[in-house]
C-alpha cells in the first residue's frame, strides 16, 4: 500500500468533512423553512423544528386563520353539548414561546424550480425547505348539485372545524321534532375515520334529549362501518334504539337542493330536513395544484423518513394530504407525528447527519358516544425499511371494550395535551 | 511502504487531524443519536405533554413526577400486561424494551 497516497487522500477527505460540518451547521442556521398550514400537522412541523434544532432553525408559519379551531371534539359543539370557543386555540405561543414568525395569509401558489411561494397578498417568500400540511379539499364536485345546495346554505359539511360547525348545530335545532337527519359518507379514505359515526352520535344524543321523535340516517358509500365498527353497532342498538338508521353500501350521486332530495348509485331518492353531505377528499388544494398529489392525483406520496414528496426534492407533507400507510389513519394524532419525524428529520439533514433511520408513529382517536361516553382505537407504527413505509407492530393497539366515562376524561386531556404539544 | 518520506510535521498534523476527526464524528453521532432519541420521546407528547410536561388538572395522568426507573417500570407492566389500563397496555406492546427504555430515561424526572 502506498501510505503517502492514503495520507494524503485521507487529509482531504478530513479537511473536506471539516469544511462541511462547519457548512452543515451553516446550512441549518440559514435554511429558510416554511411551513404553509397551521393545523395540526403545520404547527407541530413549526414547534418541533425550533425545539429539535435547539431554536436555531428559521420557521416561518404561513396560515390563513388568526386561530386554531380543532375538528376533534368539534361533533360536540354540532351536537350541542360544547362551545366552539372550548376547542379554539390562539397561535400566538408558537411566536411568543417558540420564536416561529407566523403570516397570516394564505399560499397562493409554489414554483418548485425557483423554490419560492406566492402568498394570496402578493408578496413571494423564498425557501430552502417547505412544509406542506394543508389538509383535504372536499371535493364538491364528486356530488352533483352539491357545490349549488352548498353555496345556498341548505347543506353544510362542517368537516373543517369554524362557522359551519355552529351554522350546523344551529340546523339541527331548528329542525322539526319528527324530522330526519341525513349524514353520508365517502368511500375511504377520507378525513378522521370514526368522525362520521361520532358525529352520528353527537346528533341523536341531541334529538333524543330535545326532539325524540327525529331521525338520524348514515348514508355509507362503504361496505361496512370503516372504524370501531362492532364498538359503534352496539351503541345505536342500546343508546339510539330506533332514532340512527345505518345504511353501508348507498353511495350518494346527486342532491337536489330545493326538494332537500339525495340520489344514489344503486338505491331508491332520500328526502331529508338536515343534510350533512361529505363529499370524496384529496390533498389540500395547494398540494394538487402543485403536482405534489401523485397518487391517483388526490394524495401525495411521500418517502416516509422523512415525509419528503417523491415528487418534489425539499417539500415535507404532513397529515391528511398524504398517502396513507397501512392502517395509517387521517388523523390529527397521526398529523402531529408525522409533523415530529419530518422536524427531526430535516434538522438532521440541514446538520449534515443521517436522518434516524427507525422512526416510530402512535396513533390514539377517541370517539365520543354520547356527551360523557368515549371509545378509542390506538396503533402503533414502526418503520420497515425492507418496504419503506411504516407497520402497526403486531399484537399492539386495539380498541376499547366499551364505551366509559373514564376514557371521556381521557379524551379531553387528550385534547388539552395535543393542543398544548402542536400549540403550546 | 514509503513511509520514510514522511516529514514529522506533516504526521503531526495527520494525527491532530485525525483525533479532531473522531472527536468530531463522535459528537455529531451523539448529537445525531439524542435528536433520535428525543423524537423517538416525542411519541409520547401528543397525551403526556411537550417533554412529558402535561397540562396540568388537563385531566390526562401526569408522568413527569416519574423517575427514569419508576417510569419504566410502569412501561414495562404495561406491557406485559401486569398493569391494566385504556390506551397503555395497547400502545406499549408496539415499542421495543429498548426503546421503552430510551423514552424513560428521556422523559424520567431529572
Ligand atoms: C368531525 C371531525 C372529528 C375529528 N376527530 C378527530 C379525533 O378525535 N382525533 C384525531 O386525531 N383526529 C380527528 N379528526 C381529524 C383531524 O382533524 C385531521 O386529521 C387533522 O386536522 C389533519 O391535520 P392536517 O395538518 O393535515 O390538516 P388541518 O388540521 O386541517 O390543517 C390544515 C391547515 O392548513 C391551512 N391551509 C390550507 N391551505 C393553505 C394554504 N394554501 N396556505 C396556507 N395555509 C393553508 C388551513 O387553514 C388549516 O389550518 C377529526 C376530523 C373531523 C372533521
Amino acid at each position: 500500500m502506498d501510505r503517502r497516497h492514503f495520507i494524503g487522500n485521507s487529509a482531504a477527505a478530513l479537511g473536506l468533512l471539516a469544511g462541511f460540518s462547519g457548512q452543515a451547521r451553516a446550512n441549518l442556521q440559514k435554511a429558510e423553512i416554511l411551513v404553509i398550514g397551521g393545523g395540526y400537522g403545520g404547527a407541530t412541523a413549526a414547534k418541533y423544528l425550533r425545539l429539535f434544532s435547539n431554536n436555531t432553525a428559521k420557521v416561518t408559519l404561513i396560515e390563513p386563520n388568526a386561530s386554531f379551531v380543532s375538528c376533534p371534539l368539534s361533533n360536540l359543539v354540532v351536537g350541542g353539548s360544547r362551545t366552539l370557543s372550548e376547542i379554539t386555540t390562539p397561535y400566538d405561543n408558537l411566536s411568543k414561546r417558540h420564536g416561529v414568525k407566523i403570516i397570516q395569509d394564505s399560499v397562493a401558489s409554489i414554483d418548485t424550480d425557483k423554490k419560492t411561494v406566492k402568498l394570496a397578498s402578493g408578496k413571494t417568500l423564498r425557501y430552502d425547505k417547505a412544509v406542506v400540511s394543508p389538509g383535504v379539499t372536499l371535493m364538491m364536485n364528486s356530488i352533483e348539485g352539491l357545490a349549488q345546495a352548498n353555496k345556498a346554505g341548505v347543506t353544510l359539511q362542517a368537516w373543517k372545524a369554524g362557522p359551519e360547525t355552529v351554522a350546523l348545530h344551529k340546523q339541527l335545532a331548528s329542525m322539526r321534532d319528527g324530522g330526519t337527519f341525513a349524514i353520508s359518507i365517502p368511500e375511504a379514505p377520507y378525513r378522521c375515520p370514526p368522525g362520521p359515526y361520532e358525529r352520528a352520535c353527537q346528533v341523536a344524543n341531541y334529538l333524543k334529549q330535545n326532539k325524540p321523535k327525529s331521525k338520524v340516517l348514515i348514508l355509507d358509500a362503504n361496505q361496512d362501518v370503516t372504524s370501531k365498527g362492532a364498538l359503534f353497532k352496539k351503541v345505536w342498538a342500546e343508546q339510539y334504539a330506533g332514532m340512527i338508521e345505518y345504511l353501508p353500501k348507498y353511495n350518494v350521486t346527486a342532491v337536489d337542493a330545493k326538494t332537500k332530495t339525495v340520489k344514489f348509485e344503486v338505491q331508491d331518492d332520500i328526502k331529508a330536513d338536515v343534510l350533512n353531505l361529505l363529499p370524496a377528499m384529496s390533498a389540500g388544494e395547494i398540494a394538487v395544484k402543485t403536482g405534489l398529489a401523485n397518487a391517483n392525483g388526490r394524495w401525495v406520496n411521500v418517502n416516509f423518513l422523512n415525509f419528503e414528496s417523491t415528487a418534489q426534492k425539499d417539500i415535507h407533507v404532513l397529515g391528511d394530504s398524504i398517502q396513507i400507510a397501512p392502517a395509517m389513519p387521517k388523523s390529527g394524532h397521526m398529523a402531529n407525528q408525522h409533523a415530529k419525524v419530518a422536524a427531526a428529520a430535516i434538522v438532521a439533514e440541514l446538520s449534515g447527519w443521517e436522518i434516524n433511520p427507525a422512526p416510530v408513529l402512535t396513533n390514539t382517536c377517541y370517539s365520543f358516544v354520547n356527551e360523557k361516553e368515549v371509545v378509542h382505537v390506538a396503533s402503533v407504527h414502526q418503520y420497515n425499511a425492507a418496504e419503506k413505509t411504516f407497520k402497526t407492530v403486531p399484537g399492539s393497539g386495539g380498541l376499547s371494550p366499551a364505551p366509559s366515562t373514564l376514557e371521556g376524561v381521557y379524551a379531553w386531556g387528550w385534547a388539552h395535551n395535543i393542543w398544548a404539544d402542536s400549540l403550546g | 511502504m514509503r513511509a520514510k518520506y514522511l516529514k514529522p510535521a506533516i504526521l503531526a498534523t495527520i494525527y491532530i487531524g485525525l483525533s479532531q476527526w473522531s472527536t468530531f464524528a463522535l459528537a455529531q453521532n451523539a448529537d445525531a443519536s439524542n435528536l433520535y432519541k428525543r423524537g423517538l420521546a416525542a411519541t409520547c407528547a401528543n397525551c403526556h405533554g411537550t417533554d412529558g410536561k402535561g397540562v396540568v388538572d388537563g385531566g390526562m395522568p401526569l408522568i413527569n413526577g416519574l423517575t427514569s426507573e419508576q417510569m419504566l417500570t410502569q412501561l414495562k407492566a404495561f406491557k406485559s400486561g401486569a398493569r391494566e389500563g385504556t390506551i397503555m397496555p395497547q400502545l406499549a406492546k408496539g415499542y421495543s424494551d429498548e426503546q421503552l427504555e430510551i423514552i424513560a430515561n428521556q422523559l424520567g424526572k431529572k
